[in-house]
């Protein structure tokens, strides 16, 4: 195959992706007369190259097509969805020729008869039968690789041998002599009038490829009026003009046979300067081959990293003269990685190209209108990346179409759009390119996913009781799972949202839905620009080092003994108490089994974000941040999936790179549950599980509740041992100085109470490391067991809000608050207590 | 030297033609539609063109009714070469002023006997 085809095989590709999407638009707009033209000359276009390269089979499908397109653009027929099905499936038809060619370099063989003569009957205005058609599955190029002529050519003459034919080296990009007329030879000539081959009765020999027959041009002439100005110039009769090219043909039909067949002229130099202020007078862009760019970026990765290193050793150094120019060359290293990565980068609409065509056949084969948007086509990504979501993306599209989308008749009962909509979005957040496809269907069937999952043994009933609605849709992801009540031949094969999570997962990517029962469904995936290099926090645990990529990480947050923040236990799992917000915590060493890990203390908790979801690792040191090259995991480490991959850092030491997405796996169910109560700005210590409450009154208002397990007694007591002073109260307890307090800081009831010598006052007595709290209450109502879910946020201090435990809704006392200011009174009291002034 | 520009909208046939032209002695320019072409008149006029007539932006007979008001744009000479092949076509564009007219697929032969025809060989 020479590098013609290859170049042919290039323009008709980048042709025939226009046609699908182009199709589509005309289909819904038959009256748009430029989207018509456009295509028909398209296909044009590849008709007319491929008789130039001796492609017959394509050349002829290519024709039935022009022609029955050239119908419609005269408005001899109506374009009817059938007829854009048919020209969909001879666009198709030459696709799969396509692939064969760039495949063996030969047309493949096979027989289009049938889909031509349907083209043609439906050109003719008769009645087509689309069942005859085969319909053929059409491989898939890879998204923008270019065909790199290099690879499919084994050309006979390589670019600088001599051609025999013009005793001159090939210059490249030419092909040889004989090549071309072999492709000549073999090419079959245009269908109307006489076709070469022919014997032209007027010149009495065989038409050649190219001619116009005599009869042909001499009725054109005869029709023709030369313009004017030809006249003018040209001082002959009009009929002599008409008269001249009749009988031009004469001395070439004798010249043929004797003229070489190869004017074997040496190539005159001026030519090739032509060639090149050509060149740069219409180049602006290049086409280069994704190897070269992939070579490029290898480099360029080694680059950073060989930059790192010196980096890590200037900084050891403190008068190092290289400082300044080593600033420089990192300045520069950035800049060139940027650069090398724009190459790579393509708009991600290069991945939807399909799409608008997909959506028409499925809504045309499952009898939906459908819809579809499209938004942020011009985002840009790596184009490694973009490689492997474009399956994903067709299959969720497909997805939404089949089991999204209610039928037409069924969207207009429910007062829907009769129309259903799928739209894709993408934007760029962070380092990140975020995809959303949502459809405006039906949502997902939550009571189905819920029996499916007990059905396939993923969770008990129980555990799926527990759940809620998101919890549950997420199982869509999980391996195996399908609810396809009917498999259609386009989706419900089973293998459909694990694959999506995998591929998606592979990439670094996240993926998560919502589903809004009757609103529809939207699917969000968060894919990283590039996978080549990254950003990464190196964190320290257990005396290892790992690298965390930084788009996961939201904020570090110092932790310890005397931190603000502290690591609180709840039920057996470590939590941290982050604006008001509990954060589900992972430890990275003991995750990881490290031994060293035991005796570390946490020092810092990384809050990382994944998805929806949100935790914090918890590591013992964060040390530094670094541009990484991400290298893949050696084969024996590629099963532990909390590694993503593996770098080499600055001082040339070896780290792995942690999967956020993974580690938060580890964190389990706890953190399903904390997210679902972030989502609703509530914080409950024990989620769902019932707790025992204490009931008591006191101050006006609502009666108030308390957890059991924060209270350590109740005691009841004297009011007249209560001693009160300066708007403060205290009771000498078990040998100390116990402060008492009120839930509204109001000591009148207490004072009142004080000099009756009968009046017993209920106490809440709480403890904390070295010192205990009193809280004087009116009355203790009961202890309940009940879910505790609070409804109502806080108004004021002391008060956690409001919730209904035992079918009363109860104010649910904040304990910390109290013990704070316990501990406040504990701190005045040395001082006053020698004062036992009783008011 | 004589030179020739090619235009048509497939960088294949350029490429063919390119390979005849510069066989003939030609100094060949390509231009991608009518208007490339157009532009690419003005600044230099070629002595011949080899014009396809399925072309975007700017097709091949429109192109042609441009060059001919242009000053200096009879003296080309325009070869009609597209598979446009029926006589209301090749009628068209000899009105509007086109020299020859070929089909395509054509061959160095082909082109040789035309140009030659036309006088520019």
């Amino acid at each position: 195959m020479d590098d013609l085809i290859a170049e042919f095989l290039t323009e008709t590709a980048e042709s025939l992706e226009v046609v699908d999407s182009e199709l589509v638009k005309f289909e819904a707009n038959p009256t748009e007369r430029k989207t018509l033209d456009n295509i028909f000359r398209l296909v044009h276009t590849v008709k007319g190259t491929c008789g130039f390269l001796g492609l017959s089979r394509l050349e002829a499908v290519a024709h039935a097509g022009e022609t029955l397109l050239g119908r419609f653009r005269d408005g001899k027929l109506e374009v009817t969805p059938l007829a854009v099905t048919l020209v969909l499936h001879s666009i198709d038809r030459i696709k799969v020729i396509l692939a064969g060619l760039e495949a063996t370099g030969n047309e493949p063989d096979g027989d289009d008869h049938d889909l031509i003569s349907q083209l043609e009957a439906m050109a003719e205005g008769q009645e087509v039968d689309l069942s005859t058609v085969k319909t053929v599955e059409v491989p898939d190029r890879p998204i923008g690789a270019e065909i790199d002529a290099a690879e499919i050519t084994a050309p006979a003459l390589g670019v600088g041998d001599i051609d025999p034919a013009t005793g001159r080296a090939l210059r490249p990009g030419e092909v040889s002599e004989a090549e071309l007329e072999a492709a000549f030879a073999a090419a079959d000539g245009p269908e109307d009038g006489l076709k070469p081959g022919d014997i032209d009765p007027a010149t009495g020999r065989q038409l050649r490829p190219g001619e116009v027959s005599e009869a042909d041009l001499e009725a054109a002439f005869a029709a023709a009026e030369a313009p004017d100005w030809m006249n003018d110039s040209a001082p002959e009769p009009v009929a002599e003009v008409k008269a001249e090219p009749v009988k031009a043909p004469e001395p070439v039909k004798a010249a043929a046979p004797v003229a070489p067949k190869t004017p074997a002229a040496p190539e005159p130099a001026p030519s090739l300067g032509g060639e090149d202020a050509q060149g740069i007078a219409t180049t602006q862009s290049i086409r280069v081959s994704v190897d070269v760019l992939e070579g490029l970026m290898t480099l360029v990765s080694e680059m950073v990293l060989t930059r790192n290193q010196l980096l890590q050793i200037s900084r050891n150094r403190e008068d190092s003269a290289f400082a300044t120019p080593l600033q420089r060359l990192s300045t520069l290293t950035g800049e060139l990685q940027d650069s090398v990565m724009k190459t790579r980068m393509q708009p991600i609409g290069a991945a939807w190209k399909k799409l608008p065509r997909l959506v028409r056949d499925l809504s045309y084969e499952l009898g939906k209108k459908i819809d579809l948007v499209m938004e942020g086509e011009g985002t840009e990504l790596d184009r490694q990346v973009l490689e492997l979501i474009r399956d994903p993306l067709t299959h969720m599209v497909r997805n939404s179409a089949d089991h999204g989308l209610e039928g037409t008749q069924e969207r207009i009962d429910l007062g829907k759009p009769a129309n259903g909509t799928i739209k894709l979005a993408a934007f760029h957040e962070g380092g990140y390119i975020v995809i959303r496809i949502a459809d405006n269907g039906r949502g997902l069937n939550t009571a189905r996913i819920r029996e499916k999952i007990i059905e396939k043994g993923l969770a008990s009933r129980g555990e799926v009781e527990g759940m809620n609605d998101q919890q549950i849709h997420r199982f869509i992801f999980a391996p195996g799972f399908s609810t396809a009540a009917a498999v259609t031949n386009l989706s419900g094969r089973g293998v459909g949202m694990d694959v999506v999570r995998t591929n998606i997962e592979q990439i670094g990517g996240q993926i998560d839905l919502n589903s809004v029962a009757g609103q529809g469904t939207t699917f969000t995936i968060k894919i990283p620009l590039t996978l080549a290099i990254v950003s990464a926090l190196i964190v320290g645990a257990g005396a290892q080092k790992f690298a965390v990529p930084q788009t996961s990480v939201m904020e570090l947050v110092r932790t310890g003994q005397n931190a603000e923040h502290r690591i609180e236990k709840i039920n057996d799992a470590l939590v941290l108490r982050l604006r008001n917000k509990l954060l589900p915590l992972v430890q990275l060493g003991p995750t990881l089994q490290l031994e060293a890990a035991k005796d570390e203390d946490a020092t810092f908790v990384m809050v990382i974000q994944v998805g929806e979801r949100r935790y914090g690792l918890v590591v013992n040191d964060v040390l530094d941040t670094e541009e990484i090259v991400v290298k893949p995991l050696a084969t024996i480490l590629r099963d532990v999936d909390v590694f993503s991959g593996a770098t080499i850092l600055g001082d040339g030491s070896v780290v792995l790179i942690l999967d956020p997405n993974a580690m938060s796996e580890r964190a389990g169910n706890m953190l399903e549950e904390k997210a679902a109560e972030e989502t609703e700005e509530t914080i409950t210590d024990a989620g769902s599980q019932k707790v025992a409450m204490l009931l008591f009154k006191a101050g006006n208002g609502a009666p108030k509740a308390v957890e059991l397990e924060h209270i350590t007694r109740l005691e009841h007591v004297e009011s007249s041992q209560i001693e009160i002073m300066e708007g403060r109260a205290a009771l000498q307890y078990r040998g100390k100085l116990m402060p008492i307090l009120t839930v509204n800081s109001d000591f009148s009831g207490l004072i009142s109470a004080h000099s009756d010598e009968t009046h017993i006052q209920p106490l809440l007595v709480f403890t904390g490391e070295g010192y205990a709290m009193g809280l004087a209450v009116d009355e203790i109502v009961d202890v309940v067991e009940d879910h505790m879910t609070i409804e109502l946020s806080a108004d004021r201090p002391g008060v956690r809000g409001t919730a209904i435990v035992a079918g009363r809704a109860c104010e649910i006392l904040d304990v910390d608050y109290y013990h704070l200011r316990g501990l406040a009174e504990h701190q005045r009291q040395p001082a006053h207590s020698s004062e036992k002034a009783v008011a | 030297m004589k030179t020739c520009l090619v235009v048509d909208d497939s960088r294949v046939i350029r490429k063919v033609a390119r390979r005849i032209l510069e066989n003939l002695q030609f100094e060949v320019s390509e231009a991608n539609d009518g208007l490339e072409a157009l532009k690419s008149c003005k600044e230099k006029m070629p002595s011949a063109i080899l014009l396809d007539w399925n072309m975007p932006v700017m097709d091949g007979i429109t192109f042609l009714r441009q060059l001919r008001k242009e000053d200096g744009g009879k003296a080309p000479v325009v070869v009609f070469c597209t598979t446009e092949n029926d006589l209301a076509h090749i009628t068209e564009a000899l009105t509007e002023g086109a020299s020859e007219y070929i089909m395509k697929p054509f061959d160095g032969e082909i082109l040789e006997a035309k140009f030659s025809e036309v006088g520019l060989l």
